[in-house]
């Protein structure tokens, strides 16, 4: 059997990790449009494949990038 | 020099940067923020004779790696050649680790069973995670290796997995570059995958 380790994260993902980036804002803005744009085009084209989180209709933007 | 404090979220990917691991490369990054780690790559790092010292440091301010050696293999192009970067990353990890068996863990992939005991005997009774070269592989090890009470089903990870990869084409224009491993793509798809993370696992 392989290693395996117990851990104790934070499931979502905190937005502190976005900060860690250092991504600037125009282009954290841009991939958010990119991906709400992916979004769009799904539930255009084919609604059954948006996933759950989609379909639930989460904010994309997060609140790193909103302020 | 002290070696730089460790990031107990923090896993050095040691992967191969090739055109087949494409999809793979995306299912570690999308699998780790979805486990609520965060993947660093040598992508970002210059070349030189400082290259090596730079890779040292980033492996000890992260608490866990993974070494995919699943493409470790004779190139297609004269002279026939195997790389070797990542076993010799590998082999900085584990002197490291046994040095300071508290600080950091170090995880053992591949694509085929027995493959590594091929390859690097010297690893006998070292275990590696098979990922059969699929991207549902990759995210179930993932979830075998690092064990979590609240960890998304394979079935959530796929889906936050198809965020990041539909926009993978859009993601490399806005970059005006196709190469996937570029530093600059590199920050880009972990904001992506993050956020898909996030989208797909509840915010």
């Amino acid at each position: 059997m392989p290693r395996s380790v117990h851990i104790s994260t934070l499931i979502p993902p905190p937005l502190s990790m976005v900060k860690r980036l250092r991504i600037p804002k125009a282009r954290q803005k841009q991939l958010l449009a990119i991906m709400d744009q992916a979004r769009q085009r799904t539930a255009t084209a084919n609604p059954r494949e948006l996933s759950d989180g989609l379909r639930q209709g989460k904010k994309l933007l997060s609140a790193s990038a909103a302020r | 020099v002290p070696p730089p404090p460790v990031n107990p979220d923090a896993v050095f990917l040691n992967i191969p940067y090739d055109k087949e691991f494409q999809n793979l490369y995306l299912a570690y990054i999308s699998g780790l923020y979805q486990l609520g780690l965060e993947p660093f790559v040598t992508s970002g790092i210059p070349g030189g004779e400082r290259r090596l010292d730079r890779i040292l440091s980033l492996i000890q301010s992260c608490r866990y790696s993974i070494h995919d050696l699943s493409r470790v293999e004779m190139s297609v192009a004269p002279p026939a050649t195997p790389r070797f970067n990542m076993p010799l990353e590998l082999g900085l990890t584990i002197t490291w680790a046994k040095m300071h068996p508290r600080r950091h863990t170090w995880f053992l992939w591949e694509s085929t069973p027995r493959r590594i005991q091929k390859s690097m005997s010297d690893l006998d009774g070292t275990d590696p995670y098979i990922h059969t070269g699929s991207v549902e592989g990759v995210l179930s090890e993932l979830r075998n290796a690092f064990i979590h009470r609240n960890a998304p089903p394979v079935r959530k990870m796929v889906a936050a997995f198809r965020l990041l990869e539909g926009n993978l084409d859009a993601i490399l224009a806005g970059a005006g570059t196709r190469n996937l491993y570029a530093a600059s793509v590199f920050k880009d798809l972990c904001f992506v995958a993050l956020n898909a993370a996030r989208i797909e696992l509840g915010t």
